[in-house]
């Protein structure tokens, strides 16, 4: 199968596992424990790439705590503005703890009082105690389990290989196909399954949270595929902030005062921030030294943006395909953050069950021959902006897509009048950009791909945006500011048919439909400004 | 405030920096066998090289404002 121009290296493993951050790693232990062949691939380093390195702490728990799960219930229902998924909001609450003793079992030291307990609540806070525990060595720190679990389970671990497409062949996703860093060659990875753990997806933020290597790669993937997407219209409320002495801190939730000196409320799903700036009262401050930068992530919010899982294993509609983490919208959450530290314990939790049914799936399946002809269309495809004499730089690319998304007035304060003219700017991209993107070596060849994706998950975000014509959680339409029961007590499903992308609405299921007797402001309590 | 220089008379080449940036922009001189900075107009800012670097020869300016875009301004 090698050619001579550009030959591969080709790999065979029973499940691959797509991303290296919380959701890979538990997906590659969890599969290795069912004593299958597991491969674990990710286009930078395990434990160093994507979203994984940054958070505190995670969320998790104990099963006796009974008042707390029901409370995080209750805040994921009102908070998640009542399209939670609210078997997964279970799911999720009630295997953190398990998780979390994994990650204890693993090496990763967590923050213990005086008698030697895990009691230390990540922030002090009241209302967080007994569910959020922290690092003892603070972000960054999270290396020390996650790639060392899987290695001494005797994972494959590939590093510094994006993987750039799926192989589907006869309905079934049989491999994939990845990129090196250092030449043009590249990686085909047979598999019997293979599960997607590669997060979400932002535009490079350069101020906010570090999320820039994390560009809705799985989602696109799998979109190809032939999943179904969800959640693309929401926001994560993260948009930054910038100490003034340098370095970056973040959250948009807490009180600021405004360009008139006037006191600002926090939270309002991260939005009052982007309201002061529309009402011309930018910059906003946090004491001396702290400007919030409003910078946009373009990331939905954990859990709630991704494959739509089709079962209790984190299928993905698509035979011989999982997802877990941030690629997967369980939905635990719902249309806001309503339980802050479930990202890293939602990626342990569908972590830990795609990787399980992988395993179990790869063992009632038989290793597929890939067909030579499909395999060249991937290789032409995959390589062509490496093959162009000239077009466009990837950052370049970027660069126009940030101008297109960053702005308050597109992803945060959203309008049809705005969304409509920049879906239509973001198509143009596709159609007439994205085929002249070129690559001058490996690294602006990764770029070329990411970039690709970037401007798919855009039209995603565009179409979701224009398609909810209500406001709900962090999806705030000034034409549109009210929520819409029943109507939208749904979500906002995408898929590909013949190669349009579609978009369709999903109701959630009647039972978990709030008291709609309740007045409506009572029922959104937590309402934007 | 991006990643500004790797001092040289520290760096031992240990390549840990070169792992830990997710985002390809540290790579390893064939030829001094320490890191250099190859694609600076990719770095994020998250620090993890200057995090884990065991000699502190990393250095990312507190000062130089990249031409980062924002949601206003």
């Amino acid at each position: 199968m090698t050619d001579q121009n550009n030959p591969e290296t080709v790999i065979e493993t029973d499940v691959l596992v797509i991303g290296g951050g919380f959701a890979g790693c538990f997906a590659a232990v969890k599969a290795r424990e069912q004593g299958v062949d597991v491969t674990l691939v990710s286009k930078g380093n395990i434990g160093r790439s994507g979203m994984s390195p940054f958070p505190h702490g995670t969320m998790a728990v104990p099963p006796e705590r009974t008042d707390k799960i029901e409370e995080l219930k209750d805040q994921a229902h009102v908070g998640g503005e009542y399209i939670n998924n609210r078997t997964w909001t279970e799911r999720v609450i009630k295997e953190s703890y398990a998780r979390f003793q994994d990650l204890v079992s693993w090496g990763q030291p967590f923050l213990k009082d005086e008698k030697g307990d895990f009691v230390k609540p990540m922030q002090g806070n009241q209302e967080q105690q007994g569910r959020l525990w922290a690092l003892e060595d603070g972000p960054g720190s999270w290396a020390k389990s996650l790639k060392k679990q899987p290695q001494k389970m005797g994972v494959h671990i590939l590093e510094k290989i994006m993987i750039v497409d799926l192989i589907k062949q006869d309905g079934k996703i049989i491999g994939a196909v990845g990129i090196t860093r250092n030449s043009f060659d590249l990686y085909v990875i047979k598999a019997k399954a293979t599960v997607l753990c590669v997060g979400s997806g932002g535009f490079k933020p350069v101020g906010g949270w570090p999320m820039g290597d994390v560009t809705a790669d799985g989602h696109i993937m799998a979109y190809k595929a032939g999943a179904e997407i969800t959640g693309k219209e929401f926001e994560d409320f993260h948009n930054g902030m910038i100490r003034r002495t340098g370095g970056i801190w973040l959250s948009n939730i807490s009180p600021m005062t405004n360009a008139e000196g006037n006191s600002v409320p926090g939270f309002g799903f991260g939005l009052n921030a982007d309201l002061e700036a529309h009402a011309g009262r930018a910059p906003l401050y946090r004491g001396k030294d702290e400007v919030f930068s409003g910078v946009a992530l373009g990331l939905s919010v954990h859990t709630a943006e991704g494959i739509w899982p089709v079962d209790e294993d984190c299928s993905s509609g698509v035979p011989g395909l999982y997802a877990a983490g941030d690629s997967c919208a369980t939905m635990a959450v719902g249309a806001a953050y309503s339980m802050g530290g479930t990202g890293t314990c939602n990626a342990s939790v569908t972590g830990a069950r795609a990787g399980t049914a992988a395993a179990k799936y790869a063992k009632q399946t038989v290793q597929q021959t890939v067909d030579g002809q499909e395999l060249s269309r991937l290789k032409d495809s995959i390589l062509m902006p490496a093959k162009r004499k000239g077009g466009f730089s990837p950052n370049w690319v970027t660069q126009l897509l940030k101008n297109a998304m960053m702005p308050y007035y597109i992803l945060r304060i959203k309008h049809g009048q705005r969304l409509q003219p920049t879906l239509e700017l973001v198509e143009f991209m596709r159609d007439q950009i994205c085929p002249k993107l070129y690559a001058r070596d490996p690294h602006e060849l990764r770029l070329a791909h990411e970039t690709n994706n970037m401007i798919i998950n855009a039209e995603m975000k565009m179409r979701a945006s224009l398609f909810r014509t209500e406001s709900r959680g962090t999806h705030y339409r000034e034409d549109y500011p009210r929520r819409v029961d029943p109507d939208w007590l749904a979500w906002v499903m995408i898929k590909q048919v013949n190669g349009k992308m579609t978009v369709f609405k999903k109701p959630i299921p009647q039972e978990w439909w709030p008291d709609l007797t309740i007045p409506y402001e009572k029922r959104y309590p937590a309402t934007v400004g | 405030m991006t990643i500004e220089r790797i001092d040289i008379g520290l760096c031992i080449g240990c390549g840990t920096c070169v792992e830990s940036c997710p985002m390809d922009v540290i790579r390893m001189d064939d030829k001094t066998k320490k890191a250099i900075i190859k694609y600076p107009e990719d770095c994020q800012l998250c620090k993890l090289c200057e995090i884990d670097c065991p000699q502190n020869a990393i250095y990312i300016s507190p000062e130089k404002v990249s031409p980062y875009l924002t949601s206003w301004g």
